[in-house]
């Protein structure tokens, strides 16, 4: 019996009426991108204002390529720290822009004003320019993103504003034809900030009449001088055991570093001078640091060929549950080599946790509810691909899971392990695009009956006693031919 | 009867069996723990890693036995492996040890408890050396009582002479061969005893597994044969003889036949016809016996006279005729040079370029056998002292390992278990000596004696007297000893007391626990490295691990097209198909010659020359192990001279040794190294850019202690790709043809923006003319 729920309430509301223009208008739209290397934040403000009393829905707009790109977005009202549900209009996407609907937390009376923010992450936004880099080089980025802020209501003004890591902007695009919208220079650079606009009076964007005619591309060409790293595959395994009251994580994690390609040939003798003066690449990634869960042991880190010694590990003691402490076991990974641009490594890394840290028995339901991390989150990187298996317990039944947001697909398998009889329950788990808020918790419940937890040691018992069983009786009959 | 120390009285004889044999339960069972116990400091101190060149090999060809089955092992042709030719390797290993593997890891997944592969590999050797124990065990039990097996078991478990090839990790042919070895003799020796055609038949079954797991099975094949020409000559031919070798040989030849890498051998190579040989002469013999029983005693004689004679002079004739017209082959390089250690050096470097192929050095028998070494000839003398069949067997088995262990470093391993065997007998029999409580009777040596207080003076004399009760061979030697330097004393001669006993005794119990720390001495320090990975301490005393050469392994398997061939010198070939998971040209398997005095070549000569060789072998990179930043002596300029002898050995004309030294005779690699080395592949690959890492200060090289050139080699063929942390493996990529045509140092030339320089200035000249 599965049971899927989704813990983002997707509330199935039939409230699926058309959009109008003109329930809605925004007063100032205020779009600040913060540039980085795999992952680019964007933050949109509509300051909107109801022309109709009794709407409870207002829908944002994504554009075609942004909409790919988006793999994390959240709405909130400013000021408040609870996310408004979202429901992605699947109907509507036909014209390549994707419409939202945000239900407001409470019906809006005519002309009263709402501050929406709406938060998204992006993936794959920037590309290596120029695509090859040397050992000595910087590394530069191109990032493209369309000029308008779409929208379905009528704005007012609008403005985007690009940030990026550093001062050192080589070139950003100046928009043409813009007299409609404002008589100002359609662009300013000011330090590390280039805004787009103000523009003004922009009408009902979310159609194709006004993409066509006024949308246009805007490409940054930036320094960044992080490295660019992105993970191809994650694998995580998550076995829970009873027995051992333990958790055991398993993360097989494909590593490449997405900058610009090494032009030429490594040089050691380049890096380890870079090395000697402080001044290394800005493209390589020497190590990487990860924020493990507290209370961890028998943390293992090892790839293809064996254990690689190069690593560090505080591990902190477990908090108890529900305390309010941001404690963290960090571990400081060094791969075996340092990954240039376009250089791939993979590798092992698990630990065990106390069971008691994730996992809770609910006594009215005699239900197991254990709580599992979608993914140990890296920062600022990607994840393009992650198969999360979480292994239940042998012998248990009425699974239930809750995901902190919908899966691309899942499903259900024994797993056969140590000494097992009838196997183990699995649920499999395929998510793309994570990124570090995607680094959720999914809710596992279950029941298991006490005969499933003898199951094992009945299992291995019998095995003993045949064996001796078997002993016994052999040595007792008497197999030779000539008796003496 | 007096004792020197109270004896309990009132137990009864079934108590004491059934204590005996549980203590020898324990004991064994505590043998077993420390023998695998001591071999676990590798990966304590390490990790659960597969050690050195040929384990890699083994642990590949496992995974893909585990993998894909059995059949598809069997059948697997490695195209891999010596690039362009391939290997077929299901028809070329020995494939009882990855068999093995394959078997514990089926029946361990059937049992779903899912342990890696790589972890059987690991810990089979400790696993097999715990069955070696009991094997010897129930060998020396044979030989002398259950007390010496024990001694036997113990020693055996922890000596560091087998340790050295059985520790976690080494996972190799040896690591279960002498379990085999010790085993399959056990089966002999009962089955000639007990002349057993089942005991016969195990040994032939365990003789097989021996074939398909080690090449050093000839050993066996030759050391059954012998025992049994040896007990005919001494005229102890006997039906059990007759019987246990019979079947062993039958059974044993044709099985040994099954293994493909083995196939025909058997009945056509010379090593395989001394046990032929003894089967034949057996059945005559046998024969001889029949006929004996059935003639007169003086027909008989002449009768034996002539057929003697005759079928000798056949058997022969029919050995040196087939031996020319190539139906037997005859003895096989390596076979020569266990008689003639220049021989290899002289004829197939190859061979002698492996260092465990190297005469031994006297020291490494005492580290490998310490108090051991000089307890084995008591122990032989011993047995001469009994002589029974199987005695004889251990006199000839110490002969012959004693001598093969001195003509080769890995061959010490066979002489092991025999020098444990035989150190065992001895150390038993003394302390049988010694704990004995028994005293001769008062009366007797008051009859005898001559003194005023006779038990004071004897215990004195501290004499020991041919008691006839003892039966002891140690008490025989001892007293014999006596007898013949004193002469034929009055008094009686024995041990006396509590003081004299305790004192051979503690002596004897100190040997041991010195024998002990030495062997955990030897073993974790010199035998438990894994060669893969380098061990040093930091500053503060912690372990730091230099992984340079999974460092490199890893880079080439990450970030290398999968086909890309690498072409590195034959002792990292295996590490390179097994960590990198890359195509190789040479490899551990040294089958072919000419490949790796190819490969040879291309490292001995310049640049130019070397070129078409790597592009004609689609080489895409270049590995060279280089230890001069951190002094790992164990690097490819110090092998380098037997790479320029090998290429030597087909290039005559090419390649020649001389040319790689100083005109003094020196090997150099500073300013003074000569132009043919300087000018190498291998030195340019080694040494490139090495200069610059100094500064401008004086660059040494710490392996050799000479200062390079400041102004290194350059490279106009070969772009350095990839060179780990500790400069320890340095990998260059092939440089493809120039797009224009031109050949690569003019291209690099123009790219550097150099002139090119006129090239005729002899017309100018003649114009001036």
């Amino acid at each position: 019996m599965l049971l899927r729920r989704c813990a983002v309430s997707l509330l199935s509301f039939t409230l699926l009426a058309p959009t109008r223009a003109d329930s809605f208008e925004n007063t100032a739209v205020v779009r600040t991108i913060e540039l980085g290397g795999s992952l680019v934040h964007v933050t949109t403000t509509f300051a909107a204002k109801a022309l109709e009393a009794g709407s409870k829905v207002y829908t944002v707009a994504l554009g075609d390529v942004e909409k790919q790109r988006t793999s994390w977005l959240e709405a909130k009202v400013k000021g408040q720290s609870k996310p408004l549900p979202v429901l992605d209009r699947v109907a509507d996407s036909t014209n390549g822009i994707r419409l939202v609907d945000i239900t407001l937390p409470q019906t809006l009376g005519l002309n009263a004003t709402v501050n929406i923010v709406l938060e998204t992450i992006q993936t794959h936004a920037t590309y290596p320019w120029p695509e090859r880099a040397s050992q000595q080089e910087d590394q530069a980025l191109k990032y493209e993103t369309d000029l308008f802020v779409l929208s379905p209501y009528h704005t007012a003004i609008q403005r985007t504003k690009i940030r990026s890591p550093s001062p050192s902007i080589h070139s950003y695009t100046t928009p043409k034809k813009l007299e409609d919208f404002t008589l100002d220079t359609p662009v300013t650079k000011s330090g590390a900030t280039v805004t787009y606009g103000p523009y003004n009076g922009i009408a009902a964007s979310a159609n194709e009449e006004f993409i066509s005619k006024h949308q246009q591309p805007v490409v940054i060409h930036y320094n960044y001088e992080y490295p660019v790293a992105e993970v191809p595959k994650l694998k995580r395994s998550a076995e829970i055991s009873h027995w051992g009251a333990n958790l055991n994580i398993q993360d097989e994690i494909h590593l490449r570093n997405a900058g610009p390609a090494l032009k030429g040939h490594f040089s050691r003798l380049e890096h380890q001078t870079q090395a000697f003066y402080k001044r290394s690449a800005a493209h390589v990634i020497p190590g990487i640091t990860l924020h493990l869960p507290p209370g961890i042991r028998n943390t293992y880190y090892y790839d293809l060929i064996g254990n690689v010694s190069t690593s560090r590990l505080r591990a902190v003691p477990s908090v108890p549950k529900n305390a309010q402490t941001n404690q963290y076991s960090v571990l400081e990974l060094k791969p075996r080599y340092p990954i240039m641009g376009g250089w791939n490594y993979s590798f092992t890394l698990g630990w065990d946790a106390p069971l008691a840290d994730s996992a809770s028995w609910d006594k009215t339901t005699g239900k197991y509810i254990v709580r599992v991390p979608v993914f140990t989150s890296i920062p600022a990187t990607v994840v393009n691909e992650a198969e999360i298996t979480i292994i239940l317990p042998e012998g248990a039944t009425n699974v239930e899971f809750a995901t902190p947001f919908p899966p691309v697909s899942s499903s259900m398998l024994t797993h056969t392990t140590y000494l097992d009889t009838i196997g183990r329950p699995a649920i499999v788990l395929h998510f793309k695009d994570l990124t570090e808020r995607h680094a959720l918790p999914i809710f596992v419940s279950y029941v298991v009956p006490l005969s499933a937890h003898l199951k094992k040691p009945m299992a291995v018992a019998m095995a003993f006693f045949s064996v001796f069983a078997f002993a016994l009786v052999t040595r007792r009959i008497d197999l030779r031919i000539h008796k003496k | 009867m007096p004792t020197a120390f109270p004896l309990p009285s009132d137990l009864s004889p079934a108590t004491v069996s059934n204590t005996a044999s549980l203590l020898r339960i324990v004991a064994l069972a505590l043998i077993s723990g420390a023998a695998i116990a001591s071999r676990l400091f590798a990966v304590i101190n390490f990790e659960s890693i597969i050690h050195e060149f040929d384990p890699w090999f083994n642990y590949r060809a496992t995974r893909v036995l585990a993998a894909k089955g059995f059949y598809e092992f069997w059948n697997w042709f490695d195209p891999t492996a010596w690039y362009p030719l391939g290997r077929v390797v299901g028809g070329t290993v020995y494939p009882g040890l990855m068999a093995t593997s394959g078997v514990i890891y089926n029946l361990l997944h059937a049992l779903n408890l899912p342990v890696d592969i790589r972890n059987i590999c690991v810990m089979l050797a400790p696993g097999f050396s715990a069955l070696t124990a009991w094997a010897t065990y129930m060998f020396t039990k044979e030989m002398k009582d259950e007390s010496a097996g024990l001694l036997a078991a113990a020693f055996i478990g922890i000596v560091p002479g087998y340790i050295s090839r059985s520790v976690a990790g080494s996972y190799d042919n040896e690591a279960i061969a002498i379990f085999l070895l010790m085993f399959t003799f056990y089966c002999w020796i009962k089955a000639l005893k007990l002349g057993s055609a089942l005991f016969g038949t195990l040994a032939a079954v365990f003789y097989f597994y021996m074939v398909a797991a080690w090449g050093g099975y000839v050993f066996i094949t030759n050391m059954i044969p012998l025992h049994g020409l040896v007990l005919i000559l001494m005229g102890r031919f006997t039906s059990r003889l007759y019987v246990a070798y019979s079947s062993w040989y039958v059974i044993g030849t044709l099985s040994s036949m099954q293994v493909p890498f083995v196939g025909f051998q058997p009945v056509s190579t010379s090593e395989h016809m001394a046990a032929l040989g003894v089967f034949g002469l057996l059945q005559l013999v046998a024969f001889t016996q029949l006929v004996r029983s059935h003639v007169s005693s003086k027909q008989f004689q002449d009768l034996l006279l002539i057929a003697v004679v005759t079928t000798g002079l056949l058997g022969a004739a029919a050995f040196v005729g087939l031996t020319y017209a190539q139906k037997i082959a005859p003895w096989t390089g390596r076979f020569y040079s266990l008689w003639d250690t220049g021989y290899a050096k002289k004829h197939i470097p190859i061979i002698a370029s492996v260092s465990e192929h190297q005469p031994t050095a006297w020291p490494s028998f005492f580290m490998d056998l310490q108090f051991l070494i000089f307890l084995f000839p008591a122990g032989v003398v011993l047995c001469f002292h009994q002589l029974r069949d199987e005695h004889i067997f251990v006199i000839i088995y110490a002969v012959m390992a004693s001598y093969f262990a001195g003509v080769m470093v890995r061959l010490m391993l066979t002489l092991t278990p025999v020098v444990c065997v035989a150190s065992a007998v001895a150390f038993s029999s003394l302390l049988d000596t010694y704990l004995d409580a028994a005293e001769p009777e008062e009366e007797v040596a008051e009859a005898s004696g001559t003194a005023g207080t006779p038990a004071v003076a004897s215990k004195k004399s501290k004499k020991a007297a041919p008691q006839a009760e003892a039966g002891n061979a140690f008490t025989d030697i001892v007293a014999a000893a006596a007898s013949a330097k004193k002469g034929d004393s009055p008094k009686v001669k024995a041990i006396y007391g509590l003081d004299t006993r305790l004192a051979i005794i503690v002596n004897a119990l100190g040997m041991l626990a010195f024998f002990v720390f030495h062997c955990t001495w030897a073993t974790s320090n010199a035998y438990s490295s894994p060669s893969v990975v380098l061990a040093s301490t930091n500053q503060d005393g912690s372990q730091h691990i230099i992984d340079d050469f999974r460092e490199a392994y890893y880079w080439l398997r990450q970030n290398t097209p999968e086909t890309a061939v690498v072409m590195s010198w034959w002792d990292y070939g295996y590490q390179i198909a097994g960590m990198a998971d890359r195509p190789t040209l040479v490899d551990n398997n040294t089958w072919n010659n000419t490949h790796i005095a190819t490969v040879g070549k291309a490292m001995s000569s310049s640049e130019e020359v070397a070129y078409p060789i790597l592009r004609k072998h689609d080489v895409d990179y270049v590995l060279v192990i280089f230890g001069g930043l951190l002094g790992y002596s164990g690097d490819d300029i110090n092998k380098f001279l037997w790479m320029v002898r090998i290429a030597q050995g087909v290039w005559p004309e090419e390649i020649q040794e001389p040319n790689y030294f100083t005109p003094q005779g020196e090997y150099r690699v500073d300013d003074k190294a000569s132009r043919a080395m300087r000018e190498s592949l291998m030195y340019k690959m080694s040494y490139y850019r090495f200069a610059e890492l100094f500064g401008g200060g004086p660059a040494t090289d710490r392996v050799r202690n000479q200062q390079v050139p400041k102004v290194g080699p350059t490279l106009d063929y070969l772009d350095e790709a990839y060179t780990t942390e500790n400069w320890i493996v340095r990998i260059y990529e092939v440089r493809k043809e120039d797009l224009l045509g031109r050949d690569l140092k003019s291209a690099n030339a123009f790219a550097k923006g150099k002139k090119r320089k006129r090239s005729k200035p002899l017309s100018r000249r003649r114009a001036l003319l």
